[in-house]
């Protein structure tokens, strides 16, 4: 589904693609069918994934991504990982026997440990500048470091533990050590770039069946995940059906309570800081997003989606069976089975079906979760925190807040939503994320592209019940349109974008040129309302200190000036509300045409910003010619022609003000009385005198 | 009460009288021509002969000027003023002059209190001609006048005598509105409140007024409503109208005697202005049969538990003890509206309601108030908050060393120097600033028939026996006077202090050259 055309039906009720799901894997898959291969891999600190000797690279992800290949020697393979600079591959070939292969040179070397007494449980790389490598075994850590060659591995440092299991993640850095007989004691290790940081030694709690049952933990049930840059951990309790979070920090481990299962099998993924929690057994994926305070989900639990298949597969055969003419043959069912039995999670974001090799990306269905709730403050709040695709939360959100606008939402809920919006800018300014100078060209040819279908919006003003019919009829023909083989290549467009914004947060001149504008030309009606709307964004700009460009100013003053409410318009100018500037000034007095006081106040601004040349022009203009000359020899104005003052004074027909005018400029401009300018004028001066003598 | 006490009334040196040029123009119905008339106690050949003068005054003047006739008679010992305040109906105030007993009036400022008399009405019953041609015998017209112009000159009471204004109150402007200088944070706060408020009744059309103190904050009705209902919230409905009871025109009082002392509903007053607050038996009024409401009565209001102010003026309901919704006319649309009135601390909100979109009668104002409690309350406390914070007290726009009057004759707004301030001034320096205004208006008059749409630059500095400088500038709409006691002799010093003044207060509007 392009974004284009997922735009364009933003708010509908549910996006038109096949079912109602918010997190979805896109067809095809990543196919790694490598024949008589056994053991699958997963490196996640290259983000590899790795069958016998030939690894794919999973980020960024795409299906047709060619593997790579590297020679190594015959032998079992427990397990495998490339160092961090890719130079070296090392395989665990035993419990004792770890080897080490040379990409470039081919050489290998071996690294063993004491056979009796301990056994290999792992090991990762890292790029902590003590060690390179990190051997866990079941009598603790091994800490190694590589010579300048590469060719051997130096013991830097033990720690001496009992191990039972451990996890780690590349992600955070860290790895769990779980010891005890319950394995529910845990040391936690950090191996950060910055040095080693030793957790506190932590219990995790677990229900018991009964009285006396002393339940072990499992490594399964226990998961490390990094969100919005912190570290939880997420452990199972199958008694208790509760997921207990533990959250990490630098000199404690605090629990940050529970959320309930519903399922025996779980799995967590983390897409783009959401916390999914598959509920393998119901087949259903219940988001989280942990960085609000609740523990509510986001939205009701709802089936992973495989989109991108033809219709008349099984799966989504269900909504537009009929439609579809030829189902692709190369399409088999194993392919489109969600949740299989042999189905592993790899954190974050990937599930790999593991008897058919096929490794699948979750992705997060961003207009499908903001289309799902009414709460659209929270909507904007959970879009805003979206970094992996910036720029369709961005759409999304400029598309949801024009749209609210367009509807006529209560004030107070708009101004919530602008006040969201403006809150999360100016934190990513703070953070530098806000890139400026984002291509605004492209946000705007995507969110043009969402207004070109005017009857999307107009049936929505009108409401009723034929507007979802619509609806769904735009929705489902712009699928058709789309076939299958457009997917991928959208799929591309959309990565491209997300390097480009990192972050989707709207500034305020984005918010008046894609929805205030917009939003201004679509209305009809009372505009009262849009000036309340401004307001509310005026105040939230103000209260993150954020200055707004005078566009928006302008705006509101024709909006009141359209309603005849002067009385406001000059409170808004007098208490500044609408910031003076010369284009606030300028809409002013365009608007005073109707009322003389506003175009005062346009004037007044005008000598306070000390624009002095627009100043005498407008006074010139009003008729007040020698105001207007003494303030220019005030402040010195010598922008303004003479000829300008004399061809008014004389149209005024007044031959005193002519010769006032002309007095003034042959006593304050030097020359002047060399010009041909003060001899026409003269001698027009003494006709008219001479004609009221006679 | 009745005759006896009538007699006695503070009316000396005072008439004024209300009469409709399109009546009683038959020989012998003259006094179908009056439509009130104080002292009401005056004999009735007495009344005539003062209508009498001025419709003939009227008449004769009306030759040459048909727009605009007669505006003042300056007698030896008695100035007339004429205000017409709807076509054909006129209203005249006679004064007495007097140098002792500082009867030194400024023309304007008296037609000023004619025509808050009238709008005032205006604002309660409507426009007199339509009250009269309801019913053309002008019974329920003088009904309504009656205690309702007893009422508004009762807050000029001050002992027995009614006190208009005079040369010592040069330094206010009567007809304008006061306003609190916020900063853009608050005004924006207020502003959303606003918004809140007007679509919180969920009606179309809604207005509001907003004040914190005695101090208007917002408006959104149209300027001659605003000061209308300005000078209506801050004698009737404002903290300080609440608390201080039956206390004048704070305009006139204001910073004489200290805001803060609650001064309770005191007999001494009420008894005094006996006259003032129960009719005398031979007023127009006899005739009960006119169901007649006096929202000037005061003490009348208090607020109520949910924060809403409330009236019996109004009566109740029928079959009901709720006290009924007070109704305003508009000016500007003719509509008229509910006013509902909501006080915090020292904010006054003042929200109107069409009568129109309202069908329920006080059922559905009710819910109206209740939906703005629940929508606005949050912000109410804020705004009262964020001002409270900006509130500079009584003497907040004191600058020292000025005595001051800023006037914006666009936006009907002024500023003025804390009344406590402006007694200190010597007599002198009043006596001349109400003389200087006195030409100023007179200049200001003369230049609206000469050209209409072109506002007049005029700048006067006064050197006063007692070595004060007395200075008056008028520029596009604005005016500024000022008295600078104690100061250096020289102009230079005057008009350099007033361009301090002007480019520190007036945003430079009045420094142009």
């Amino acid at each position: 589904m392009s974004g284009k055309a997922s735009s364009s039906q933003l708010s509908v009720s549910s996006s038109g693609s096949g079912g109602l799901s918010h997190v979805y894997i896109q067809h095809p898959p990543l196919r790694c069918n490598v024949p008589r291969s056994r053991g699958l891999f997963y490196d996640d600190g290259n983000k590899l994934f790795i069958i016998q000797v030939f690894s794919w690279k999973t980020a960024p992800f795409d299906p047709l991504v060619a593997p790579t290949s590297d020679l190594i020697s015959e032998g079992p393979i427990l397990s495998i990982r490339y160092s961090l600079d890719a130079k070296i591959i090392a395989i665990q070939r035993t419990s004792q026997e770890i080897q080490f292969f040379h990409r470039e040179t081919g050489q290998n070397f071996c690294h063993k440990c004491n056979p009796e007494s301990e056994s290999i449980l792992g090991f990762f790389w890292t790029d902590c500048p003590l060690c390179h490598f990190v051997l866990v075994k079941n009598s603790g850590l091994d800490l190694l470091a590589c010579d300048a060659e590469s060719k051997s591995l130096q013991l830097v440092k033990t720690r001496k533990l009992n191990v039972s299991w451990y996890l780690y993640t590349h992600e955070s850095r860290m790895v769990l050590l779980a010891s005890g007989m319950q394995c529910n004691t845990f040391s936690g290790f950090q191996f950060s770039s910055a040095g080693i940081v030793c957790l506190p030694k932590f219990e995790m709690i677990m229900a018991k069946s009964e009285a006396n049952s002393k339940p072990v933990l499992a490594a399964e049930d226990v998961y490390i995940a990094t969100i919005y840059g912190r570290i939880y951990c997420l452990q199972i309790d199958r008694v208790a059906m509760l997921l207990h979070s533990y959250r990490f920090y630098q000199d404690a481990v605090v629990q940050q309570g529970s959320l309930p299962i519903y399922s025996s099998q779980i799995a967590v993924s983390v897409v783009d800081n959401v916390l999914l929690i598959h509920q393998v057994d119901a087949k259903v994926v219940i988001l989280y997003d942990i960085f609000a305070n609740s523990r509510a989900p986001i939205s009701a639990p709802l089936p992973l989606l495989l989109r991108g298949l033809p219709r008349s597969n099984s799966f989504t055969s269900r909504s537009t069976a009929k439609d579809s003419e030829s189902p692709e043959a190369n399409i088999s069912d194993s392919e489109s089975k969600i949740y299989g039995d042999d189905w592993t999670f790899m954190i974050p974001d990937l599930a790999c079906d593991v008897s058919n090799k096929l490794l699948w990306k979750i992705n997060l269905d961003l207009e499908a979760i903001s289309a799902c709730s009414s709460e659209v403050p929270s909507v904007l709040e959970f879009l805003q925190h979206r970094k992996l695709e910036a720029s369709k939360a961005k759409q999304l959100c400029l598309a949801i807040t024009h749209n609210l606008i367009l509807e006529r939402r209560p004030v107070l809920m708009v101004a919530k939503a602008v006040e969201v919006l403006m809150v999360s800018y100016s934190q990513a300014l703070k953070t530098g994320s806000y890139l400026k100078g984002i291509k605004d060209t492209e946000v705007n040819a995507q969110f043009k592209s969402l207004k070109t279908n005017p009857k999307v919006n107009k049936e929505k003003l009108s409401g009723g019940a034929e507007r979802s019919s619509t609806e769904v009829h735009i929705s489902s023909s712009q699928s058709q349109q789309l076939g299958p083989a457009n997917s991928p290549l959208n799929a591309s467009v959309s990565e491209r974008q997300e390097s480009q914004l990192t972050s989707p947060a709207i500034s305020p001149d984005e918010m008046y040129s894609f929805v205030f504008a917009p939003v201004e030309e679509e209305m009809v009606g009372d505009s009262s309302y849009l000036v309340a709307i401004i307001l509310e964004f005026l105040r939230s700009a103000s209260s993150v200190k954020k200055k707004v460009k005078p566009n928006i100013n302008v705006l509101a003053i024709q909006l009141l000036a359209r309603n005849e409410r002067y009385a406001e318009l000059s409170l808004f100018i007098i208490n500044k509300v609408l910031e003076p500037s010369k284009k606030v000034a300028m809409q002013l007095l365009e608007s005073g045409g109707q009322n003389s006081q506003v175009r005062k106040l346009g004037l007044d601004m005008l000598r306070q910003l000390s624009f002095h040349h627009d100043y005498v022009l407008q006074l010139v203009q009003d008729g007040y010619y020698l105001e207007a000359l003494r303030y220019a020899r005030k402040h010195k104005v010598v922008t303004v022609r003479p000829s300008l003052f004399l061809e008014a004074a004389l149209a005024s027909n007044d031959s005193q003000l002519l010769a006032a005018v002309l007095r003034f400029f042959s006593d304050f401009t030097p020359g002047f009385k060399t010009t041909s300018d003060c001899h026409t004028y003269n001698r027009i001066l003494y006709e008219m005198n001479s004609a009221v003598a006679v | 009460m009745g005759m006896a006490t009538a007699n006695s009334g503070g009316s000396e040196g005072m008439e004024l009288c209300i009469f409709d040029l399109r009546r009683g123009q038959q020989e012998g119905q003259e006094l179908d021509k009056i439509l009130f008339f104080f002292p009401a106690d005056l004999p009735f050949s007495t009344q005539l002969s003062v209508i009498g003068l001025s419709e003939g005054l009227i008449t004769f003047t009306r030759i040459f000027s048909p727009e605009a006739a007669c505006e003042l008679i300056e007698a030896e010992r008695h100035s007339h003023v004429f205000y017409e305040a709807e076509p054909d109906i006129w209203m005249v105030m006679v004064v007495e002059k007097s140098k002792e007993a500082e009867a030194i009036w400024r023309i304007d400022a008296l037609r000023e209190v004619l025509k808050e008399i009238h709008s005032l009405f205006m604002m309660f019953y409507g426009p007199v001609r339509e009250m009269l041609e309801k019913d053309p015998s002008g019974g329920l017209t003088r009904a309504h006048l009656y205690p309702f112009v007893m009422d508004y000159l009762s807050d000029f009471l001050v002992g027995k005598k009614t006190q208009l204004p005079s040369f010592r109150d040069c330094l206010k402007e009567f007809g304008t509105v006061q306003m609190l200088t916020v900063g853009r944070e608050a005004a924006i706060e207020v502003q959303s409140l606003v918004r809140v408020l007007e679509s919180g009744a969920g009606a179309t059309h809604c207005y509001s007024l907003i004040l914190f103190q005695d101090l208007l904050v917002s408006t959104t009705l149209s300027p001659d409503d605003t000061i209308n209902l300005f000078a209506y919230a801050i004698q009737r409905l404002s903290p300080r109208a609440l608390s201080s009871g039956a206390s004048s025109w704070s305009y006139l009082r204001r910073g004489s005697t200290p805001s803060h002392v609650v001064v309770g509903p005191t007999f001494a007053t009420v008894s005094v202005s006996d006259q003032f607050h129960h009719l005398p038996a031979n007023s127009p009024s006899q005739d009960n049969s006119y169901h007649v409401k006096r929202p000037l009565q005061h003490n009348r209001w208090s607020k109520g538990k949910d924060g809403f102010l409330v009236t019996d003026i109004w009566g109740t309901e029928t079959g009901s003890l709720i006290p009924s919704t007070p109704t305003i006319w508009l000016q500007q649309t003719g509509e008229r509206m509910y006013l509902c009135a909501y006080q915090y601390k020292s904010l006054t909100l003042i929200l109107l309601v069409p009568l129109s979109s309202i069908l329920n009668g006080e059922q559905g104002v009710s819910l109206v108030k209740q939906q703005v409690l629940e929508n606005a309350s949050l912000k109410i406390l804020k705004v009262e908050e964020k001002l409270s914070k900006g509130w500079g007290g009584e003497n907040a726009y004191h600058v020292s060393g000025y005595r001051y009057l800023l006037i914006d004759d666009d936006r009907n707004v002024s500023r003025a120097s804390p009344p406590a301030k402006v007694t200190t001034l010597a007599k002198e320096s009043l006596l001349a600033m109400s003389k200087l205004r006195e030409e100023v208006d007179l200049e200001k008059s003369r230049s609206k028939w000469d050209n209409a749409d072109r506002d007049k630059d005029l700048e006067i500095c006064i050197r006063v026996k007692n070595n004060a400088w007395v200075i008056a500038r008028t520029t596009r709409g604005k005016e500024l006077y000022m008295v600078l006691e104690r100061a250096n002799e020289t102009l230079l010093y005057a008009s350099d202090a007033f361009e301090k003044f002007s480019d520190r207060y007036c945003g430079g509007a009045f420094s142009l050259d």
